[in-house]
């Protein structure tokens, strides 16, 4: 569409998309699922739709529902060192953070690694379970736009990544157990990534205007 | 529903059309300055008010923020009642030396050389729209894509830091705790993050 058009060129709203990358106006085509619509100037990801969306976003999300307490509360690991031993969960991580005087830092902490996961996890679980039962509701763009900017804010594979370089890091001077919430933790950022993954944003507002009517 | 016409048009802008930056629907603004998408409810604006200006401001605060983080203490070791505290730079040559080279190189990377990446990546791209530079549209809008993605991760370091704290904690004989750089750390990686969510990629396409 970017080519020079024969004057004059009326098209329905409907019939193109936009770039939010770099603006272009381009002609609206639906992708199969499995298929990516990407911006021929600057390349970004239009449309990327998925099979089953809402039911596998809602069948992932609330899974993770299910696993959060017990990732969050549970202890991780345990170490054992000079006949003591001394476990902690992702809790209290943020607390002793907190108590150590390093107020911000925790609040980060807890936005990032507790906080924010959370409410991803509900408001996908509720906005797919409305889409699914067909149910409007006039909170619904609401609580997709939230997800939206909060889906960055939410930093579960990254504590992940950090709680393997923990591991290596006292591994040779402590012998590490892995306690239940270690696995519980694991299960709930597959459940958080996979859901995110799933979640096909085009498909869901489109639904959410169609439910609204 | 009335037609709209693109006739010449290449970008949207041209068009008169604004893209919603929450659901990505195409409104006609029909001169309007803003207006609020009928879909989502977000308010929508042919590009980011204040973009440029904001991000800057955030750069450079990133900037400033990112000398007390590097030359502060991040972390304090007790053993035995004896306090070391270390920064940044020394926990990582701490494992070059001790050989554990793939640890090292993810916390350098994370904490160190991607605040760097991000800084001086998105100053070259204010940069290079202040001074009109419009070659390499293209490039500059991944680098900007890969600043954006990378964003969080340098919040390892700072994860690794709170997790110590619990699980190393033998009282009088070992204990973990965090130091003055980690607010300081934490403050660059906010910024940096907010710099990237306030810039607009289609303001290099504009200019």
């Amino acid at each position: 569409m970017h080519d020079s058009h024969p004057t004059p060129c009326l098209v329905d709203l409907e019939q193109i998309i936009a770039c939010p990358g770099c603006d272009l106006l381009l002609e609206n085509i639906e992708p199969a699922p499995g298929e990516k619509l990407c911006c021929p100037r600057c390349g970004e990801i239009l449309k990327n739709p998925k099979k089953d969306s809402i039911d596998r976003t809602l069948a992932l999300s609330l899974t993770g529902l299910l696993l959060f307490p017990f990732a969050v509360f549970e202890p991780i690991l345990t170490l054992n060192a000079m006949g003591m031993h001394n476990s902690g969960n992702i809790f209290q991580c943020v607390i002793s953070t907190w108590k150590s005087g390093y107020m911000f830092v925790a609040l980060m902490v807890a936005l990032s690694s507790v906080i924010f996961p959370l409410v991803k996890l509900l408001l996908l679980t509720g906005v797919s379970l409305h889409l699914k039962l067909g149910r409007g509701s006039r909170h619904l763009p609401l609580m997709m736009r939230l997800y939206i900017h909060l889906d960055e804010w939410g930093m579960l594979e990254v504590y992940m990544i950090g709680l393997l370089v923990t591991i290596i890091k006292i591994g040779h001077m402590a012998k590490i157990h892995y306690d239940v919430g270690f696995f519980c933790f694991v299960g709930l950022l597959i459940m958080a990534l996979g859901s995110s993954i799933m979640m096909d944003e085009e498909e869901f507002w489109e639904r959410i205007e169609d439910v609204a009517d | 529903m009335s037609q709209i016409d693109i006739s010449n048009c290449e970008t949207a802008r041209e068009a008169d059309l604004g893209l919603c930056h929450d659901c990505h629907k195409l409104m006609p603004m029909e001169g309007r300055h803003e207006v609020d998408c009928p879909r989502c409810g977000a308010r929508i604006h042919l590009r980011k008010p204040g973009s440029i200006s904001r991000t800057w401001a955030l750069v450079l605060t990133a900037l400033i923020l990112s000398f007390p983080a590097n030359f502060l203490p991040i972390m304090e070791v007790n053993f035995l009642g004896t306090p070391d505290a270390s920064t940044i730079m020394d926990g990582i040559i701490y494992f070059f030396k001790e050989g554990s080279y793939g640890i090292g190189a993810i916390i350098l990377t994370a904490s160190i050389l991607v605040p760097c990446f991000k800084i001086i990546g998105l100053i070259l791209i204010l940069l290079s729209i202040q001074f009109h530079w419009k070659s390499w549209l293209r490039h500059k809008t991944i680098l900007f894509r890969i600043i954006e993605f990378i964003g969080r991760w340098s919040m390892l370091d700072i994860f690794v830091i709170a997790l110590l704290q619990v699980l190393v904690n033998f009282g009088y004989i070992t204990s973990i705790s965090a130091a003055p750089a980690s607010t300081y750390f934490t403050g660059v990686v906010l910024s940096t993050m907010f710099a990237a969510i306030t810039f607009d990629s289609r303001l290099l396409w504009d200019a």
